[in-house]
């Protein structure tokens, strides 16, 4: 009796699989392929940034200018096998705090569904990448994070190129500044010695060490100073430069510190000291409350416009994409625009990030896309870069400035020099 | 010897410290606490003065009249909300000391949030520097120095020769006392706290155009005020006034002699006056 009820329920069994099969096989003959899209597809790129916090403004002075430039690009689009893509940048905070970094990145590719991040300035690199190399996520990010760099550059050296193969980052912040002393340099062959100037927290690491060896072997004279975060009163420090003989200070890239600087060397008489910063000038209207409008005049700072390189040869029709994302800025804004440090940041980021999808064929192979990245040469808003990789501890360079110099002159930022960078040995 | 042009730099940093000092030490004179808010009752008023400049247009030393009323008037409100009602019974020092303190990150956080944490800059408003040849200082600073002194001559003169000044002197040193005269001792701490705060503020108000402003800028001259008065000795005016002069000049020369390691230094300056005196300078020894 159970022998037979075995039989016939197998039996049963059977035929029921069977059947599934067949109508599994006609259903699927049945549904239409997908129909082709007639429009363009929207890829997401997401972008950690620092909204809230101190560090926030950093975060929130280059949106309007890095959403006009998308903009822009999506005018035409981009075409990868014949069919068209469009970008959208998301914004999330990432606070400049690892907590809050793990958790930007976390929703930017579980809500947001984002392939790749661009644009990251904060110092939460770790957390970020621990994050997108799982998910296979192309994460654009710089190497001026101290976490990030290798112990030889007084970094945590939480970077390895074998275990973060998605992470693209570029040269580190000393590199740039050293690049700028050059263009320094190159403005004011007689000058009679540099006083150089950070923060006391970056005082001994190697990254300076390096910089100091490749000064001397240049031949710059220079001095070395330091200051304690929260610092605001530079007079003494002033004072002691202009005693050593500095007639050009140069700060590493602390707007707050510059701007008082600038207005305190100004207090002192010390008119003919120039002061000069490795970061661009954020906004003229700024600095000119801040500073003062006589004390403004003469400033040195970056200049990252790429319509007015001398040296670097920038695309014509990225500069007129510039121009134009530099317009639109100034409409959503209400006032001119004139941070131009923006452009080697997200514009050139989604520049490589569209030409490496073209060449590798494909938008959602991201072993493809870092294949093309890595040694691939890419027209950018910072020039064109050819993405070795060989001086950038295993990873491709993605963030590079032309080191292009300006003065203030009548209010206006005014092109001075321009050094090429040479990542450091 | 450092140059004249860092002992003035270091005057000036005198002015806003002995201003600040001042104000808490009369705070603690009559209500017996440390204020720890004083440094951001100086960073409001600084907003308050940077928009009554640029967005209202008015003038800047009216300006600095009406930062220190409204800030008064919010001292007084956390005064009256906060501070007396946790130094009434069932509560300790540690209540009010952890509410002062907690107001520090909300007058912050708020301060950010209502006017962004984008350092703000004010136009000059005394625009131009002095050249004396041996060392150039802005008239902006030296506008520092003469509201300094006009604050110290009115705060003496209403000590001394007011009425509600009296009143303040004789809460400060017997309350019970001065409550059986007749005095109002709750009125005495409100308009006490009213003035410190008013004091803070048009101290933030005047360094506005010399420093930028943003939410944060109140820390420092509050350790700095605070590091004052215990060298000058707790509870005592002149000490506030003295402790803030040798502050600023030391902060200023220190700094000048040995860059950033200078707070180092100066710290250990304090704790070594407080080793040799530790009533400071002018206070009094404790039996």
């Amino acid at each position: 009796m159970i022998k037979k009820w075995y039989k016939v329920s197998s039996l049963l069994v059977a035929v029921v699989m069977v059947l599934t099969l067949l109508a599994t096989a006609c259903a699927a003959q049945q549904t239409p392929a997908p129909a082709q899209p007639t429009g363009p597809i929207t890829i997401n790129i997401g972008v950690p940034m620092p909204l809230s916090g101190t560090a926030a403004p950093w975060g929130q002075i280059p949106t309007p200018l890095r959403e006009a430039f998308v903009q822009v690009l999506n005018k035409q689009g981009f075409q990868v096998n014949g069919q068209t893509y469009n970008l959208k940048l998301i914004q999330v905070d990432d606070e400049n705090t690892p907590e809050g970094g793990s958790a930007a990145a976390k929703e930017l590719i579980e809500s947001d569904g984002c392939k790749f991040f661009a644009g990251h300035w904060s110092w939460n690199f770790s957390a970020i990448a621990a994050v997108t190399n799982p998910a296979k996520v192309i994460f654009l990010t710089r190497n001026g994070a101290p976490d990030a760099l290798p112990a030889s550059w007084g970094g945590g050296g939480a970077y390895d190129p074998k275990t973060m193969p998605y992470v693209v980052f570029g040269t580190p912040s000393q590199e740039e500044f050293l690049a700028d002393c050059f263009a320094l340099v190159d403005a004011f062959p007689n000058y009679k010695k540099i006083g150089l100037v950070d923060s006391s927290v970056s005082k001994g690491g190697p990254g300076w060490v390096a910089v100091g060896k490749a000064l001397d072997a240049a031949g710059v004279r220079y001095a070395s100073e330091w200051f304690a975060p929260g610092t605001t009163d530079f007079s003494p420090m002033l004072t002691r430069l202009n005693q050593e003989g500095c007639d050009i200070v140069f700060v590493a890239g602390w707007v707050g510190e510059y701007m008082a600087m600038l207005k305190q060397r100004y207090e002192m008489g010390y008119k003919n000291m120039k002061v000069a910063c490795s970061g661009p000038f954020v906004s003229m209207d700024i600095y000119q409350a801040v500073v003062g409008v006589d004390a403004f005049e003469g400033a040195i700072g970056s200049y990252e416009a790429p319509w007015a390189f001398k040296k670097t040869q920038v695309n014509p029709s990225i500069i007129a994409q510039c121009q134009e994302a530099e317009q639109i800025a100034a409409q959503t804004t209400g006032a001119p625009y004139d941070y131009t440090g923006e452009f080697p940041w997200v514009p050139a980021h989604v520049e490589i990030l569209t030409q490496a999808m073209q060449q590798a064929g494909t938008v959602s192979d991201p072993d493809a896309i870092m294949k093309a990245i890595r040694g691939g040469t890419f027209d950018t808003t910072a020039g064109k870069w050819t993405m070795s990789g060989a001086q950038t501890y295993g990873s491709p360079i993605v963030f590079g400035t032309p080191a292009s110099l300006c003065s203030i002159q009548n209010g206006k930022e005014v092109y001075l020099s321009e050094h090429p960078m040479e990542p450091l040995p | 010897m450092p140059p004249a042009g860092i002992w003035i730099d270091g005057l000036v940093q005198s002015c806003i410290y002995m201003t600040m000092a001042f104000g808490m030490v009369l705070v603690f004179s009559i209500l017996g606490i440390l204020n720890w808010t004083h440094g951001q009752f100086y960073m409001l008023g600084a907003f308050v003065v940077y928009y009554a400049v640029t967005a209202a247009g008015i003038p800047f030393p009216l300006s600095l009249l009406v930062s220190g009323v409204i800030v008064g008037a919010l001292g007084m409100l956390v005064e009256k909300f906060i501070i007396e009602r946790l130094t009434g019974p069932g509560y300790g020092l540690l209540a009010v000391t952890a509410a002062t303190m907690a107001l520090i990150f909300f007058f912050e956080g708020a301060a950010g949030m209502a006017f962004g944490l984008m350092a703000k800059g004010m136009a000059t408003t005394l625009p131009g520097v002095l050249d004396m040849g041996v060392f150039s200082i802005s008239y902006q600073k030296i506008a520092v120095i003469i509201f300094t002194l006009i604050v110290m001559v009115a705060m003496y003169i209403v000590l001394n020769r007011t009425k509600i000044g009296k009143a303040i002197r004789a809460t400060a040193q017997q309350p019970d006392a001065a409550s059986l005269y007749g005095v109002n001792v709750g009125w005495v701490s409100l308009i006490v706290m009213g003035i410190g705060c008013a004091l803070a503020a048009m101290a933030g108000g005047i360094m506005g155009p010399v420093q930028s402003v943003d939410p944060f800028m109140g820390r420092i001259p509050m350790i700095m005020s605070l590091l004052a008065i215990v060298i000058g000795g707790l509870g005592s005016l002149t000490g506030a006034i003295v402790g803030g002069i040798i502050l600023g000049l030391l902060n200023s020369v220190i700094a000048y002699k040995i860059s950033y390691l200078s707070e180092v230094v100066l710290f250990v300056l304090v704790i070594a006056i407080l080793l040799i005196r530790p009533q400071g300078l002018f206070g009094a020894a404790s039996k």
